[in-house]
């Protein structure tokens, strides 16, 4: 799906986390919202979900405007910092949460909810945890249950909030390619918010560099690098 | 047993902390409770059941617990209504409310009783109004079931706050970008993440009102059969010099609540277990 | 998370972790309606009933000799009931936070015993251990040292009813804040007490007052217990709970009302107090109290 953010901008009381920025994502593109810690792209990724509402400006999903329609009208298969797992829930329940959610008429029947949970375990490559208890597992495999419970609603894309940020370096590494394999698998357009330039260089197909609510530079990874449009972005990506 | 009974420590006053603590309970709670499992344990356990077992014992009991039941029931489903909309909302007077909810803890239950009695008879404020619609609440099971709820109104409250305080709110907002509505979310994310407080204060409250005596006894009537509750039934006993069938209504009084305890506490290690340590 | 934004919102978007509007405003009513109900009208009828007949009748029928003596006695059971529990509490809290031994889990479950039994029934134990029918109780007795229907055996019934709040208050606080401070102040050579008082007691002073505090109002205000042990002798064993039932069994409104009036005053101030203790030291108190 392509999104295309229209002059958006985001004030919480008087202060602007985000000035009017615009943006078109092309469908199927693998983009990094890169930038500082309140830089706005939290904000902007949020505002994509339907969990913050703009203050002014518009977004569209393949060109229809979607600025109006709830969260759970958007189905943005959303994966936060914390991953924010239900912890009194198995693995397995937790990715079949979306879809028992929905309402009687569209709710796929019980062996077709299992089907599709166990099918989202073997993509993950944690076939065998479905009866297990977050608590029970690692970060990165909290990280690859939470990725999948937000595939399971067969999401128009994918929005991951510091997808790596709770791990240790070593696991990083290795989920980075866990990603890149699960999006060039499902076709979904991903974005993903990062701080870590390194993370948004190696995995994206588009980097949007950010700072203080507003977009410095929107680019292709070894573009960004050869040409750094303004001092910040110059500053950062060598950082 | 290759565990010593105490490992050896640096810090000092082991002895007289240890023997403090536990000189004073023996003395004052463990040796009053053998006495009173000594006395009405000693004429057999068949005499005991015999001094139990007769119709005005057995209707204070189940009127003592059926009752206790209902209220804390009451208290579960308002304490967590109620603190949910301390935690999560934000109005007017709010603090305040906070505070107040602790009343109960801090209102001596005669006070309390007496109040209520003043209220709820038929020439008090609400019990006039109840009058006039021919509804009787003091001197009848109503008036019981009021005090119960107002003793217990606090337990479930305050052990479910600081529960609500912790929640992520991207717990809720994960359930939101996978579809569900609020209430979905409600009913099966928020509530199970409560559940173990919520039983612990149910229990709270629940052994409470069993035993509650002070606030009860004045809006109660105490009429046999009726509105006689079972430590009512206590103080009767002893006031005929009956210490044996005071203690066997007593035993049987302590059994219900440990027995209440205990299965709550089950019910609590068994829903811990399953949603690890919350 | 930041809280709901403050900025223009169309219509069509709803705040994603809260109810809609028409629920928040239909929840706070009812709590509002079931605590006016429940709580603020009792407390209000305590008053009410007490100034019935004027303020000066209600100051006239305190400085009754009953009410005084009354007044008198819970004063008298408080000043004993109260430090040796808090004594109990500290003494508890040192030895099960500051060693490792067998039967910890048993012994705080002992400790929470009276919480769970009727106050009825704890004044019964009492009744039955000291009481002239037992074989300690009727030792007492002959040495002129009487425990049931006497000043002791009420202090013993509100020392049971009360005997877990200082403990409890202060077992989480000495847990979260470990030992490392006090073996700190041991390897700089202090002794055991001067440690306790320079070290310990200085960091869990408000989770103390926050225990006494409610142990004081419940041993004041305790009916049930002091019930049974009593015998309701009028200006020797009738605290101010048990001078209220008999006044108002007596049809003594205004004298009843006013004794609960001055009791109730003790609760406001007590909660007044707590509350305070909650605001100013949450870090200092036991986490349940933190919000």
């Amino acid at each position: 799906m392509q999104i295309e953010i229209d002059e958006i901008s985001k004030e919480f009381g008087t202060t602007a986390a985000l000035f009017p920025v615009s943006l078109s994502l092309p469908s199927g593109a693998l983009v990094a919202l890169l930038g500082p810690s309140g830089s706005g792209k939290t904000t902007l990724l949020r505002i994509l979900g339907g969990l913050e509402f703009p203050t002014s400006g518009r977004v569209l999903f393949d060109g229809s405007d979607a600025t109006a329609l709830t969260v759970q009208e958007r189905r943005a298969g959303f994966v936060f910092q914390s991953y924010a797992l239900f912890r009194h829930m198995t693995v397995f329940e937790n990715i079949a949460y979306g879809l028992r959610a929905r309402p009687r008429a569209t709710r796929p029947p019980e062996a077709e909810i299992s089907r599709r949970v166990n099918k989202l375990l073997d993509l993950i490559q944690l076939p065998q945890i479905g009866a297990r208890y977050p608590t029970q597992l690692s970060g990165g495999q909290r990280q690859r249950v939470a990725l999948a419970r937000a595939l399971a609603i067969e999401p128009r894309m994918l929005l991951l909030d510091e997808p790596f940020g709770a791990l240790d370096a070593k696991v990083r590494k290795e989920l980075r390619q866990g990603l890149r394999d699960i999006h060039d698998t499902t076709g979904l357009t991903t974005v993903f918010v990062t701080h870590d330039q390194d993370e948004a260089m190696e995995l994206a197909d588009l980097v949007v560099v950010m700072s203080m609510g507003r977009i410095e530079q929107i680019g292709r990874p070894q573009d960004i690098r050869a040409r750094p449009a303004t001092a910040f972005v110059r500053d950062f990506i060598s950082a | 047993m290759g565990q010593p009974l105490v490992h050896k420590s640096p810090i000092p006053g082991l002895g007289l902390s240890a023997g403090i603590t536990l000189t004073m309970l023996s003395l004052m709670v463990l040796l009053p409770i053998a006495a009173l499992l000594v006395k009405g344990l000693a004429p057999g356990l068949p005499a005991l059941f015999a001094t139990v077992n007769t119709p005005r014992t057995w209707a204070a009991l189940y009127l003592s617990f059926r009752l206790a039941l209902v209220a804390a029931v009451f208290n579960l489903v308002f304490g967590v209504v109620l603190a949910w909309v301390l935690v999560r909302y934000r109005f007017p007077l709010r603090k305040l409310l906070d505070a107040a909810v602790d009343l109960p803890f801090a209102l001596p239950t005669a006070v309390a009783g007496i109040a209520l009695t003043a209220l709820y008879a038929p020439n008090g404020a609400f019990g006039h109004i109840a009058k006039d619609w021919g509804f009787k609440i003091a001197y009848t099971q109503w008036g019981i079931l009021i005090a119960l709820i107002f003793v217990g109104l606090p337990f479930v409250t305050r052990t479910v706050q600081p529960v609500i305080e912790e929640i992520e709110r991207e717990v809720e907002e994960a359930s939101a970008t996978l579809g569900a509505t609020r209430a979905y979310t409600l009913r099966r994310v928020i509530l199970p993440m409560l559940a173990p407080a919520a039983l612990t204060g149910f229990a709270l409250s629940l052994a409470r009102a069993v035993g509650e005596y002070g606030s009860v006894i004045f809006i109660a009537g105490n009429i046999p059969l009726k509105t006689e509750i079972a430590p009512l039934l206590i103080v009767i006993k002893l006031e005929e010099y009956n210490d044996a069938g005071a203690a066997a209504i007593g035993i049987a009084m302590l059994l219900i609540s440990f027995g209440m305890l205990f299965v709550i506490n089950a019910v609590q290690v068994w829903s811990r277990r399953r949603i690890g340590n919350v | 998370m930041s809280d709901i934004p403050l900025a223009y919102v169309p219509k069509a978007f709803k705040p994603v972790a809260t109810e809609v509007p028409w629920v928040r405003w239909l929840l706070i009513t009812l709590v509002f309606l079931v605590l006016a109900v429940l709580l603020f009208a009792p407390l209000i009828t305590v008053f009410y009933e007490a100034l019935r007949e004027g303020v000066g009748a209600a100051l006239t029928s305190l400085t009754d000799k009953e009410s005084l003596s009354a007044i008198r006695l819970t004063l008298l059971v408080a000043v004993f009931a109260v430090p040796l529990n808090a004594i109990f509490g500290i003494a508890a809290a040192w030895f099960i936070t500051k060693y490792s031994f067998r039967g910890k889990a048993i012994l705080i479950t002992l400790i929470d015993i009276p919480f769970s039994v009727s106050p009825v029934v704890a004044g019964l134990c009492i009744v039955l251990t000291f009481g002239a029918n037992s074989w300690v109780g009727s030792w007492l007795v002959a040495h002129g040292m009487p425990v049931v229907f006497a000043v002791p055996g009420i202090v013993m019934a509100s020392m049971f009813v009360t005997f877990p709040f200082v403990a409890r208050e202060l077992i989480p606080v000495m847990i979260e804040q470990g030992k490392a401070e006090e073996e700190a102040a041991l390897t700089l050579g202090a002794t055991g007490w001067r440690v306790f008082f320079t070290v310990t007691l200085p960091n869990i002073r408000w989770a103390l007052l926050y225990g006494v505090l409610l142990c004081n109002a419940r041993a004041m205000g305790e009916f049930g217990a002091v019930a049974v042990v009593s015998g309701k002798i009028r200006g020797l064993t009738a605290t101010m709970p048990i001078t209220i039932e008999m006044l108002y069994n007596e049809y003594s409104s205004v004298a009843a009302f006013s004794l609960a009036a001055v009791l109730a005053l003790l609760a406001l101030v007590t909660l007044v107090l707590k509350t305070l203790l909650e605001w100013r030291f949450a870090d200092q108190l036991a986490a349940q109290h933190r919000h």
